[in-house]
């Protein structure tokens, strides 16, 4: 146990000094790093708080109120099942500092509740953001007793240890399927963006319908004590304090923890074995050779490397990928009942730029592009290219992604019957935010790399470039707020933002080429 | 073909990693730069590739000054690190023809190119899978190829035989040799004194960021050995 605990610490460590800047020099990093990590856990919670609250009402008004904290409890093992599937490989399996925990003189089932553990520290955090305000709701609606709150906090400890587990069988078969298929990393894509559609999709049938959505999670609730019964454990445990429930999902909680790591020590070396062997043919031989120009050499590689990271991929294109999700569903279903009425409707028209802006901002590969050259950044920097056309191969890429926005403008345009005018105006305000976000993610990652990760989840996901971004980058779309607060038309407010963003663009372009360039050479 | 004059880098606190250091590599040396470990060898190397940035002093390529034209002198010379950390994501083949295409490399010639160092270096059937898959061997044998297949006037190579088997190590020297018999040069530093004193023209000693030795090996080594020379001068600076 003291091993375990002992190896947990290092390496919990390890994984947190790149995300809150530990031990490195510059000392700007850890204040937008913390600012960041605060920004996002008040955002999650509000979210979580804001989805219990319609849930909760809507239940109580079928007077099931008590299936609340069953349903959030579900809902965040869910959320820890499909987040922690692609996690697997590269926290349980074929991590970095495979060959020097497994010459350690530990046992291989030590090293194995260790990587579980790692993931579960991850894990309870975002429960807990998203179960607290789950807490906070049923009491104020219910006003329950002590007792509630003791079993909460106490199942809120070993509520993701099940789904864990799920997560780590299903992530293993996953990776291991994956390593078979030369494109593994598409599969992957494929997969988590088809999960997205999902996710998105249902949202549609059930926008706006409190009571649809309390009935449809009452049914969907009496499936799930049977396919899953520790949801009908917990129910018991928190809404009628029964303590025999309570202690017996903590057993199988722990039981499953401690029966997958005993499991999983028989196979763990062999599947680590094949899953950080990469498959090698040797047997090329060479024919015909393409040639390019330099930029679309580096465009190409930029490309590549883009689609090589599957979290890369996700994590930049989930913006574009909801946006032309809902444009395309648009025109399908029926907006009027799931906006309620014309009002809604001719609200959102009229605040379309807006909505297509904020999804775009969210759509930014730069933040991280400079940060994940990584130790091969000595290659862009040895070859003769000015740093400019760097820049420009990684823009591209950007603009690249952003593309599909401008096939959703004319969806856009067609589902509200906008005119050919308006049409061209959102266009234009489409091309100059995706070249904004775009030269405005890299240069904020020339003013925070980070060249010394070990998995590119941390550049990608977790750098104060990548929150600096992200949470700065929605500035620009609450600058649309002011112009319509100023502007006597909607027309009017479209086309003063799109002189801003156009102006923006130059004072963009002028400080990559200046500054950028500056940053850039000091690398 | 190169000329470093009065090079020299600080690093924080005003530590300074290599001291006003001036060299010169004409065309058909091979020019060994020698060192402990931390003495300034791979700063001095990253300086001349124009991947780090300094204040003090200049470097010139080919009369270029890599402050005023980096792309220019970076078109004329090749950087191989000592531990060459390439794009793990692409292919092996997919890699060698990003260089060509940078270094605008032509189809015929790159294709000529490509298939006689792969060949000699026994690289060709590995060529088309992903370099996340090589060995660290691997990898140094194909930064090589990189670096050789748009013929660069210059060559700057850090510790350029770690990694190599024997048959590549072998195959190196001989390419060396080659390149510089036809007019071009190499400056690379080493920890294989053996090498340096075979296979190099000129030899500079550095120590503690300072040159305590330049000039051809013979006049360098005189009647000893070069081991024995850099003990001795390492010595001496430590006494």
């Amino acid at each position: 146990m003291k091993k375990i605990l002992r190896m947990l610490s290092v390496q919990l460590w390890a994984a947190l000094s790149d995300l809150l800047v530990i031990g490195k020099t510059d000392k700007r990093k850890p204040v937008y790093i913390y600012t960041g990590v605060l920004v996002f856990i008040i955002a999650m919670s509000a979210v979580s708080y804001s989805y219990s609250y319609m849930l909760g009402t809507g239940l109580k008004m079928l007077g099931s109120l008590e299936l609340l904290p069953a349903i959030m409890f579900t809902a965040a093992c869910l959320a820890t099942l499909i987040t922690t599937i692609f996690k697997v490989k590269g926290t349980v399996f074929g991590f970095r500092d495979y060959d020097l925990i497994m010459s350690l003189p530990v046992s291989t089932a030590s090293v194995i509740a260790c990587r579980l553990l790692i993931l579960y520290s991850f894990n309870f955090m975002f429960t807990f953001i998203s179960m607290f305000p789950m807490m906070i709701v049923y009491g104020i609606l219910a006003n329950p007793g002590t007792g509630f709150y003791i079993m909460s906090l106490l199942l809120m400890l070993f509520a993701p240890l099940i789904p864990l587990v799920f997560a780590s069988v299903i992530g293993t078969f996953i990776a291991y399927l994956a390593s078979k298929f030369r494109h593994n990393n598409l599969l992957n894509i494929i997969f988590s963006i088809s999960i997205i559609f999902l996710f998105v999709g249902m949202q549609f049938a059930f926008a706006g319908e409190n009571e649809k959505l309390a009935n449809f999670s009452r049914l969907i609730t009496q499936q799930l004590y049977r396919l899953y019964p520790p949801a009908r454990l917990y129910s018991k445990a928190v809404t009628d304090g029964d303590w025999i429930c309570c202690l017996l999902f903590i057993a199988l909680s722990i039981a499953a923890f401690v029966f997958y790591t005993y499991v999983v020590k028989l196979l763990f070396k062999k599947i680590n074995t094949l899953l950080m062997t990469a498959r090698a043919r040797s047997d090329f031989k060479l024919g015909e050779l393409k040639t390019a120009s330099p930029i679309k050499a580096l465009y190409i590689r930029e490309l590549k490397r883009y689609f090589s990271s599957s979290i890369y991929v996700l994590n930049t294109a989930f913006g574009i990928v909801i946006l032309t999700v809902m444009s395309v569903a648009g025109l399908f279903v029926d907006l009027d009942a799931i906006f309620g009425g014309e009002q809604n409707l001719n609200l959102l028209k009229d605040y379309l730029a807006l909505c297509l802006v904020f999804f775009i901002m969210l759509s930014c590969t730069t933040m991280a592009s400079i940060s994940l050259e990584g130790k091969s950044l000595w290659i862009i920097k040895s070859l003769p290219v000015a740093p400019m056309t760097v820049f420009y191969s990684k823009i591209a890429v950007n603009l690249t992604i952003c593309l599909p926005a401008l096939l959703d403008v004319i969806l856009l345009g067609i589902i509200f019957g906008l005119s050919a005018g308006r049409i061209v105006l959102l266009l234009l305000m489409a091309a100059a935010a995706s070249l904004l976000i775009a030269m405005y993610g890299l240069l904020i990652n020339l003013i925070l790399p980070n060249f010394s990760w070990t998995s590119p989840v941390v550049v990608i996901k977790q750098s104060a470039s990548t929150m600096v971004t992200v949470f700065s980058g929605l500035a620009f779309v609450v600058v649309y707020f002011l112009f319509a607060s100023l502007m006597p038309s909607e027309l009017l407010t479209n086309i003063g933002y799109l002189l801003f963003l156009t102006v923006a663009d130059f004072i963009l372009y002028i400080l990559l080429k200046s500054y950028g360039i500056k940053k850039y050479n000091a690398l | 073909m190169l000329k470093i004059t009065n090079f020299s880098k600080c690093y924080q606190k005003g530590v300074k990693a290599v001291d006003n250091l001036s060299l010169e590599v004409k065309s058909g040396d091979i020019f060994g730069f020698i060192g402990h470990n931390g003495a300034g060898k791979t700063t001095t190397l990253k300086a001349v590739a124009g991947i780090l940035d300094f204040d003090e002093g200049d470097i010139e390529i080919d009369k270029i000054s890599i402050k005023k034209d980096p792309v220019a002198c970076k078109q004329r010379m090749a950087y191989i690190p000592d531990n060459p950390d390439l794009y793990e994501h692409l292919t092996g083949i997919a890699y060698l023809n990003f260089i060509g295409d940078i270094y605008q490399v032509s189809k015929a010639e790159r294709t000529e190119l490509i298939k006689e160092y792969a060949g000699a270096f026994e690289l060709t059937s590995n060529l088309g899978d992903v370099i996340g898959s090589y060995s660290h061997g691997m990898k140094q044998k194909l930064a090589i190829i990189s670096a050789l297949i748009h013929k660069p006037k210059l060559l700057i190579l850090d510790e350029p035989f770690v990694g190599l088997d024997p048959k590549a190590a072998y195959t190196l020297k001989t390419i060396m040799a080659r390149v510089c018999s036809e007019g071009r040069a190499i400056f690379f530093s080493t920890h294989v004194l053996e090498v340096a004193q075979k296979l190099c023209n000129k030899i500079a000693i550095i120590k503690k960021g300072r040159l305590v030795a330049n000039g051809s090996t013979a006049e360098v080594i005189g009647d000893s050995s070069l081991e024995e020379v850099f003990l001795e001068l390492i010595e001496e600076k430590q006494s």
